[in-house]
């Protein structure tokens, strides 16, 4: 769940853009018509379903679009107080239990819709760290059915002050309406959620996939021009999962990646770091048929334009340096062939993210990475740190090897991005020059 | 702050996506997402330079020396042990846990005829108090029969000593197991000629290039169906130098 928190600090700082946006109050952005089929009446703290079949649909729903790994800090089920760090301060999530007076027992289903789909909740315009800009695309039926499963969630006393460690001006929630204006695309979804588009939905609605996947402008927006093909997120880099059979999931099978999804791994493709949060919290409770679609829609996805590279010539002096440290340091776990070892070591050999940014592979040599842990794929394989005995140089050569290799092709890994994940990371420096 | 400046320090962020290492979640499932090896269970590299921390006796270092190139002298093989590092190896070990005994049992009470009893002579001295001793008894034993330091001895009756030692016909004196001492140096030089060489010795991987072996790899089964062949394979350091 930490990982969030790098998010939100990309979306966060668009507060700032309250400034270029005064002055317009009126606003489609802000028109929550459309929750007027939710009910006004009846607050949550009053009310609780008895329609077992709507709860369970709704807890599914939760599921999907990840509540519980927001809005949980240790124990207490949707209590809050899950920090999000921002370089304006830390912003915490709400408590949504249905407490009276700490969580939202005074809101009313037509407030929960206002709050998870159009980002105006009970203090004001939430900021975007809470992805409602995505939850806009959640059906009518299954904001319906969320409320159910809120109504048995068990009422928790905890005051929340989101904001108050934000410094001024970004405590001001009426900033976000200038944010709204500019960059939320205040619209239900336009297709067959529980039909033919139903991979797409689940994508764009609960999976909230492109608030990690899609790039940024320079202000912080998703780029839907560029949509999934790859964003920073602070130390990691969310790849690109667009049909690119080069750097994205073009070359791998619907199967495949509904088994990376729903499981953590498939043998080729581990996930790591905010994705396994994703798989663990989120991606693995769902139904086949769901990871199926998502995966068909992922395959449907137009290609981003990054091109193959040619691989780096293996007779080069530090293709050599690196063959030989990748036999020495590596083969033992992804294979001679980089073939991988199934589920406990991911293949290197036609990995495609691994040819893409190398970000996420820097990062695994400097501190190590953990596989998610999954109801199917109990041991989350690890990844040990080599910081102690490779020097940047090293790490680029093996890097470079592995990249360029078994059919593999990228470009070379450039010493200021190894540089920075050794600074960010606060990883250690090599122990000795070594001998 | 102004607007101008708040909105550049925001884009500069995002550009550069700041890297933060605060923000990295301590657990998952119950087990450390921290991957990086604990220091404790990092290895202990010998400190460089080749000062000495232990061996700072003048008499002492020569001695110690002198027996190290007779146990491993120079040929035509290679380099002798003070020349591959072991010295260095050996002073950088007596400073450290292996010189403080600390994975040995030195507690009381040690019984007269105990040694004979369990085989292995058990010792209250660590190896740090058993070197102090053992070289200056050994230079003193020296001194009385030849009227000369060890160091300055001819190789050949050096070696005698040496032997004496090794088969028991020398005592240094009452409270030094005479025999036990020369076997401790023995250990150690070859330890010294053999260990990885971030540990002061194996100078250059001289030790491993002797006997062919390939250093510190990971995984063997790329080679395990060669039996009997000569792999030629490059010796590695467990920290190689790139
Ligand atoms: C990425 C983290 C994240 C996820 C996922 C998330 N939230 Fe939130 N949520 C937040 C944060 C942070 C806030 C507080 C925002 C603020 O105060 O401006 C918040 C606020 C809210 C509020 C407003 C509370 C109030 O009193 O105004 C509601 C309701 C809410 N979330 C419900 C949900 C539901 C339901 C889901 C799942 C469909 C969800 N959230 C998923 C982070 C998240
Ligand atoms: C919190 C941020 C975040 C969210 C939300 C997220 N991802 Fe990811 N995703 C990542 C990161 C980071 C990686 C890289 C993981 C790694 O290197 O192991 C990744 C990796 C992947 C990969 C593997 C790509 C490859 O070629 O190896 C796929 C497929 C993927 N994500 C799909 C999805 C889908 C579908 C969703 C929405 C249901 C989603 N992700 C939501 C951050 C996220
Ligand atoms: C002990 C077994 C082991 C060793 C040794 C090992 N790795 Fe890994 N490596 C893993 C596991 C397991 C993962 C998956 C971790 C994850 O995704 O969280 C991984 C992940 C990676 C990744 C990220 C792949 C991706 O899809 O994001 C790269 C790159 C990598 N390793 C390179 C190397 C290199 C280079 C070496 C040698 C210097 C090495 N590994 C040594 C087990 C190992």
């Amino acid at each position: 769940m930490a990982n969030y928190k790098k998010i939100s600090t990309r979306i966060l700082v668009l507060g700032a853009v309250v400034i270029v946006a005064v002055g317009f109050w009126a606003s489609r952005s802000s028109n929550t018509e459309r929750n007027a089929v939710a009910d006004d009446n009846v607050a949550l703290a009053d009310f609780r379903s008895t329609d077992i079949e709507a709860i369970q649909r709704g807890e599914y729903v939760m599921r999907t679009a990840d509540c519980a790994a927001c809005h949980t800090q240790g124990k207490n089920n949707m209590a809050g107080g899950y920090p999000l760090a921002t370089p304006f301060g830390t912003l915490v999530s709400s408590n949504i239990t249905p407490d009276r007076d700490t969580g939202i027992g005074q809101m009313t289903e037509r407030d929960f819709f206002n709050a998870v789909r159009n980002g105006q909740g009970s203090k004001g315009f939430l900021y975007p760290a809470m992805p409602y800009t995505a939850y806009a695309n959640l059906t009518d039926q299954d904001m319906h059915d969320l409320w159910a499963y809120m109504s048995t969630v068990t009422p928790v006393n905890h005051a929340i002050d989101e904001n108050s460690a934000m410094a001024f001006p970004y405590n001001i929630r009426l900033a976000m309406l200038g944010w709204n204006m500019l960059f939320f695309d205040n619209k239900a979804f336009d297709g067959d959620a529980d039909g033919a588009d139903r991979g797409r939905y689940l994508v764009d609605a609960g999976g909230h996939c492109s608030v990690c996947h899609s790039p940024r402008n320079a202000l912080g927006a998703e780029k839907s021009d560029h949509y999934l093909q790859g964003g920073q997120l602070g130390s990691w880099y969310a790849p690109d999962i667009t049909s690119n059979p080069h750097v994205g999931i073009g070359d791998v099978s619907v199967e495949d990646l509904a088994e990376y999804l729903g499981t953590g791994t498939n043998g080729q493709a581990t996930a790591a770091g905010p994705m396994a949060e994703a798989v663990e919290h989120s991606l693995q409770y769902m139904s086949e048929d769901d990871l199926m679609a998502i995966a068909s829609y992922l395959k449907s996805v137009p290609a981003s334009k990054t091109k193959a590279h040619t691989a780096l010539d293996a007779s080069l002096p530090s293709m050599k340096r690196g063959a030989l440290a990748y036999e020495v340091n590596c083969a033992a776990c992804h294979g001679v062939e980089g073939e991988g070892m199934g589920e406990l070591a991911p293949a290197l050999a036609g990995n495609h993210a691994l040819q893409g940014e190398p970000n996420n592979a820097i990062r695994a040599l400097m501190v190590g990475a953990r596989a998610a842990a999954t109801h199917t794929k109990l041991t989350g394989a690890g990844m040990p740190s080599f910081a102690w005995k490779m020097n940047d140089q090293q790490i680029k050569d093996v890097l470079d090897y592995v990249r360029n290799s078994w059919g593999n092709a990228a470009q070379p890994v450039t010493p200021e991005q190894i540089e920075r994940i050794r600074v960010g990371m606060q990883a250690r420096d090599k122990m000795i020059d070594g001998y | 702050m102004n607007r101008r400046e708040a909105l550049k320090s925001l884009s500069a962020l995002i550009a550069t996506g700041a890297v933060a290492a605060s923000a990295r979640a301590s657990e998952m499932q119950g087990y450390p997402s921290n991957l990086a090896v604990a220091d404790e269970f990092l290895p202990r590299p010998a400190m460089d330079g080749g000062k000495m921390h232990v061996l700072t006796d003048e008499t002492a270092l020569k001695t110690v020396t002198a027996v190290f190139d007779r146990l491993i002298p120079a040929d035509d093989l290679g380099p002798s042990a003070s020349e591959a590092g072991c010295i260095v190896f050996l002073d950088s070990q007596l400073a450290d846990r292996f010189g403080q005994g600390a994975q040995l049992y030195r507690e009381g009470p040690k019984l007269p005829g105990a040694d004979e009893l369990t085989q292995a002579p058990q010792f209250i001295a660590t190896p740090r108090e058993r070197y102090e001793t053992g070289l200056k008894a050994l230079e003193a034993y020296a001194q009385q029969t030849d009227g000369a330091a060890f160091a300055d001895l001819q190789p050949d009756r050096q070696d005698e000593i040496l032997q004496g030692m090794e088969e028991g016909s020398i005592s240094l004196a009452d409270d030094i197991n005479t025999k036990a001492f020369f076997e401790l140096m023995l250990q150690n030089v070859r330890e010294g000629y053999f260990s990885d060489p971030i540990y002061g010795g194996n100078k250059d991987m001289v030790g491993w290039k002797l006997i062919g072996f390939p250093g510190a790899r990971y995984d063997y089964r790329l080679y395990a169906d060669r039996v009997g062949q000569k792999l030629d394979l490059e010796s590695i350091s467990l920290i190689p130098l790139d």
